[in-house]
């Protein structure tokens, strides 16, 4: 299969892992996010989310931790900042691709 | 690559656009709404005193508008708070919790302050009225310029500064003059800033 758009990041590129990208991206530097609440705020499956972050952590894009709080284990999400700069690299991409008046050119 | 993933580069800035909205909406703190309720609340309780001194409305209903206006400005900005911060572990959480307990902090200083200096110089209504509208505005301009510190937002710093003059003023106003700077400058301010927001987001 040929890729439409080979100048844009093939990880990226993918509505699930967009979605989980544009999240992450609305963090503050060093803030990381919970799964959970992750989960909630893209209205996705864990197995589903689970699989996109796994691709996302095999690009060195984002970071996951796994903690303790009050004896519970908590699964901290955080964009790392290679990740920080393919998300702007990607977004400054589409809009070269889309042309200063955002439509194809 | 999956086949769900097919999207034009319109279609996926178009997401990235509409995501970001929604992640706005239902994660991030809202300072328009939280500036229009205590713009509205300083517009219709100050104002409302201010009427009550003339005679044009009871001073028990003055009281209530507040009262209820307040109440709303105050939960307000807890809830939106507390929603941003679910699930937030790091600086932003660290910096909100600060600022927002900040807030209290100052107002509740202020009042001991206040009262207890009011008491012991056993000052007149006038001078209470003027020292309450004078130091809430200025305890209020402290703290946005603070905000405006924190997150690099150069129209709350103007907000700051404009209510610190307004500090001022509504000494120099004397009564009933001090209701009106709290409700038109203090007040008036406040949906100022909260106008300017909307229109910011929107384009």
């Amino acid at each position: 299969m040929t890729q439409p758009w080979p100048e844009l990041d093939p990880v990226i590129h993918a509505q699930a892992r967009l979605r989980v990208m544009v999240a992450l991206s609305t963090l503050g530097p060093k803030d990381q996010l919970t799964f959970p609440r992750l989960q909630q705020l893209l209205d996705m499956t864990a197995g589903n989310l689970s699989t996109h972050l796994r691709k996302l952590e095999e690009a060195g894009y984002v970071e996951i931790t796994k903690t303790h709080e009050r004896r519970t284990p908590v699964t901290y999400v955080a964009l790392t900042p290679l990740g920080r700069r393919a998300f702007e690299a990607y977004t400054e991409g589409l809009r070269a691709l889309l042309g200063p008046r955002g439509e194809p050119p | 690559m999956d086949r769900e993933g097919e999207l034009s580069p319109a279609e996926s800035l178009a997401l990235i656009e509409g995501q970001r909205a929604e992640l706005r909406r239902r994660r991030g703190i809202r300072p328009e709404l939280i500036l229009l309720a205590w713009g509205l609340a300083y517009l219709l309780g100050f104002g409302g005193f201010y009427l009550a001194l003339q005679g044009v409305v009871p001073e028990v209903l003055a009281g209530l508008v507040l009262g209820a206006l307040g109440a709303v400005a105050l939960v307000l900005p807890i809830v939106e708070g507390v929603r941003a911060a679910r699930g937030v572990r790091g600086p932003s959480r660290t910096v909100g919790v600060m600022y927002g307990s900040a807030w209290g902090l100052a107002f509740c200083a202020n009042a001991i302050v206040q009262t207890s200096l009011q008491r012991q110089l056993a000052a007149s209504p006038e001078i209470v009225s003027l020292m309450w509208s004078s130091s809430s505005l200025a305890v209020a301009g402290l703290m946005y310029l603070a905000g405006a510190m924190l997150w690099r937002d150069v129209p709350q710093y103007l907000l700051g500064a404009w209510m610190l003059v307004s500090a001022a003023l509504s000494v120099l106003a004397g009564v009933p003059g001090n209701f009106l700077v709290l409700a038109f400058a203090g007040g008036g301010g406040m949906l100022a800033l909260s106008g300017y927001y909307v229109i910011r987001s929107r384009r």
